[in-house]
């Protein structure tokens, strides 16, 4: 933990969201150019968010931070997990879209030309989407990650209501209201911890910005604003990771957005939310240990509430939608419970569960593309006439019930362990049962759609597997849920470095 | 520490002035005056902003984006977004006596309870002065005054004049929390706003045509 100060000077983390920022802009201006051009530059932008991910590892590892501009920008082994986790998601997605815009009447369900006229605006947000995301998340200014966290939802706000019909109206009226007001009181929140750090004096003008140099001053700060401050950040950044009783615009997001961007909604943006939330809550970890029950006990709330919502649903994507509110509830109890296993089983989950909900969006996303439903009760037999499909969505209804050897049930098990060596048994008992209703509720749907008899109906189109530009993705995604269930250590030395960032004890 | 270049009547009045505008915002039925009540508390404010600008040169730059952001863009949009549809405000949840209460009594008691308590919400020496302390204690009801009525409004333009009072009130607060806030933090949160409040309109706008109405509660495609 001595090294934790160590930094290294770099322009990866400015490349990070620069690369697609540009990438966007790119495809904005060449609007008028054809399909290849925006399809590329979505692909290459948000590839090189995966290669500055990757590229900055082994400083990383070794536990140095990367810094630039000063230290406005500063990566270490938590920023370095999410950025990774975004590239690699994002440009996973990129590839799968190609194909999947292509389908008739997905994208856009005008049809023709007027499909052909808003791609370029697809793809341009898309990639502003990335690119706010990764600067979110390799900013160490306080009031700067605010700002992304905002960006974020006006990059997604039009992608979200895409299909521009009743649904996706009212979905995109939903997300960008509920997320800017909830964002707000991130900011009064931000504002607070900066204003308060200002005033312990310790800190020279501008220093009491950036994060890493609250973190020194933050037993400085009186109990109660940082109570306060801690309350507003949880209703804030809380509400965009889609914590109960802040998820309501989730599933509608979720659910209405086209596919890609449900991918990128349900694997990424909430997570990135998380990570904002760890990150400036964190701070007050040493200070106000009460803080970890309080945490616990919210994230143990969400994850019962999100499943018991999904139970019962019969859209595939809503049921998805519910199950991330559920599995966010994971990521919240291990990372709240503020021990260093807890953090270690919290930030492992959430790249698990990037790469399963990923996964499982893009399943579903193939299953739409095929037969045109999505309602559970109206689809059945597939597995036959798609088994690539059936057996990614498979891999990854197992994985996120935790089912050995899968990478959830290594990142789940994590957390039960965290909280029994903590000794809150409640929330273990909860979590495990948690664990038990998305096992029926994921494996339900798996053979509802895959392995159940079709409906009776008949007279169908022919339904067949989808293109290899699409079940590549999902195939690679899979194989990383087997690969990090059966050598989880190979995650290791990222996750150590990430979760020592925000633990307080027991590394 | 002397208040004497603070101009500190002008910021109290002020200050007063800039509640009342909120509540004449949120209460007032006619879209358009409500508009008008909120571009007048955004002049206000950029006034405010000039007033403490005396001690604090930075806010000079606060200023100018607050004139262009919220003086000049938002009103903008609302005022084309209004022109283009009718007048009257969906009925709100609260009748407009009770709504009126309800608002003076948040007011009143966000107003004293801000005041009197800033040592919680603001641990400086600064923000213990009176001036910083109205400041604070209006932005807080500013803030409240927003949420209540993006809680209640059924409008979707009322919902984002809500909205925007809601970002005012943290706005205002800066001035006393984050006085040395670099130029690019404030611009960033400022142009945020205006283009929050560009997208909503524009995605309401959507709603409108598919929907043939600004009610919010008739958005009810997604009940499951």
């Amino acid at each position: 933990m001595s090294d934790l100060n160590a930094t290294v000077s770099s322009s990866l983390p400015i490349l990070a969201f620069t690369a697609p920022a540009v990438a966007g802009a790119l495809v904005f201006l060449g609007r008028k150019l054809g399909r290849l051009y925006w399809q590329s530059f979505a692909i290459a932008g948000s590839a090189a968010v995966a290669l500055v991910g990757v590229l900055m590892l082994p400083e990383v590892v070794a536990g140095r931070a990367l810094v630039s501009w000063g230290e406005e920008f500063r990566v270490d082994g938590l920023s370095a997990l999410l950025v990774l986790a975004i590239g690699l998601v994002g440009s996973l997605t990129a590839i799968y879209s190609v194909r999947y815009v292509a389908q008739p009447g997905l994208v856009s369900r005008l049809g023709g030309p007027a499909a052909e006229r808003r791609l370029p605006v697809f793809y341009g947000l898309l990639l502003w989407f990335i690119a706010s995301m990764a600067w979110g998340c390799v900013t160490n200014n306080i009031i700067m990650l605010y700002v992304a966290v905002e960006a974020t939802t006006l990059a997604s706000g039009l992608l979200v209501a895409f299909y521009w019909d009743r649904r996706a109206l009212e979905a995109g009226y939903k997300y960008l209201m509920l997320l800017t007001i909830g964002i707000t009181f991130a900011l009064v929140g931000c504002v607070l911890i900066y204003a308060s750090a200002a005033a312990t004096g310790s800190l020279a003008g501008r220093q009491a910005l950036l994060i890493s140099e609250v973190r020194s001053v933050a037993p400085l700060i009186p109990a109660r604003t940082a109570l306060i401050a801690v309350a507003f950040l949880v209703i804030g950044f809380g509400t965009k990771a889609g914590i109960a009783p802040f998820h309501p615009w989730l599933p509608d997001a979720h659910a209405e957005a086209p596919t890609p961007i449900s991918v990128l909604l349900s694997g990424v943006m909430i997570k990135m939310a998380a990570y904002a939330l760890a990150r400036t809550v964190s701070i007050f970890y040493p200070s106000l240990p009460q803080l970890t029950v309080f945490l616990v006990a919210l994230g143990v709330f969400t994850m019962l509430l999100g499943i018991l919502a999904a139970l019962p649903q019969q859209d595939l994507k809503r049921l998805l939608a519910y199950s991330s509110v559920s599995q966010i509830g994971y990521v919240v109890v291990g990372v709240g419970l503020g021990t260093y296993l807890g953090c270690y089983g919290g930030l492992f989950h959430l790249l698990n569960h990037a790469f399963i909900k990923a996964l499982l969006f893009m399943a579903v996303g193939a299953v739409i593309y095929a037969t045109g439903v999505r309602r559970i009760a109206d689809l059945g037999g597939l597995s036959q006439r798609m088994p690539l499909t059936a057996a990614c969505f498979l891999v990854g209804a197992l994985a996120i019930a935790g089912f050995p050897p899968l990478n959830g049930f290594m990142s789940k098990m994590t957390v039960y362990l965290a909280l029994a060596q903590a000794g809150l048994w409640w929330a273990a008992v909860a979590a495990v049962l948690a664990g038990v209703l998305t096992m029926v509720v994921m494996v339900r749907a798996a053979v509802a759609v895959f392995w159940r008899a079709a409906p009776l109906d008949g007279g169908e189109k022919v339904v067949r597997e989808v293109p290899a530009g699409m079940w590549a993705p999902m195939l690679g995604l899979a194989a990383a849920c087997v690969v990090l269930g059966v050598f989880p250590q190979l995650a290791y030395p990222l996750l150590d470095q990430a979760a020592a960032v925000l633990a307080t004890v027991g590394r | 520490m002397n208040p004497q270049p603070f101009h500190g009547d002008v910021i109290q009045t002020l200050s007063m002035v800039v509640v009342i505008t909120s509540v004449i915002a949120v209460e007032v039925r006619r879209l358009r005056f409500a508009a008008v009540a909120y571009s007048v508390q955004a002049l206000l404010i950029v006034a405010l902003l000039l007033s403490f600008a005396a001690i604090n040169p930075a806010l000079y730059w606060w200023a100018a984006t607050a004139l262009v952001t919220k003086a000049i863009l938002t009103p903008y949009f609302l005022f084309r977004f209004i022109g283009a549809t009718g007048d009257r405000e969906i009925k709100p949840l609260i009748g407009f006596g009770p709504s009126v209460v309800v608002a003076a009594a948040l007011m009143i008691a966000f107003y004293r309870l801000t005041h009197s308590q800033m040592s919680i919400l603001a641990p400086t020496a600064m923000a213990q002065q009176e001036v910083f302390r109205v400041n604070l204690a209006v932005a807080s009801t500013v803030f409240v005054l927003g949420l209540y009525c993006v809680l209640t409004r059924r409008d979707a333009v009322k919902t984002v004049i809500g909205l925007c009072l809601l970002e005012n009130g943290v706005h205002l607060s800066l001035v006393s929390l984050a006085p040395e806030l670099p130029e690019t933090a404030l611009f960033g949160v400022a142009t945020e706003v205006v283009v929050t409040v560009f997208l909503l309109l524009y995605v309401i706008a959507g709603l409108r045509r598919e929907f043939g109405t600004t009610d919010t509660f008739k958005l009810r495609e997604l009940q499951c």
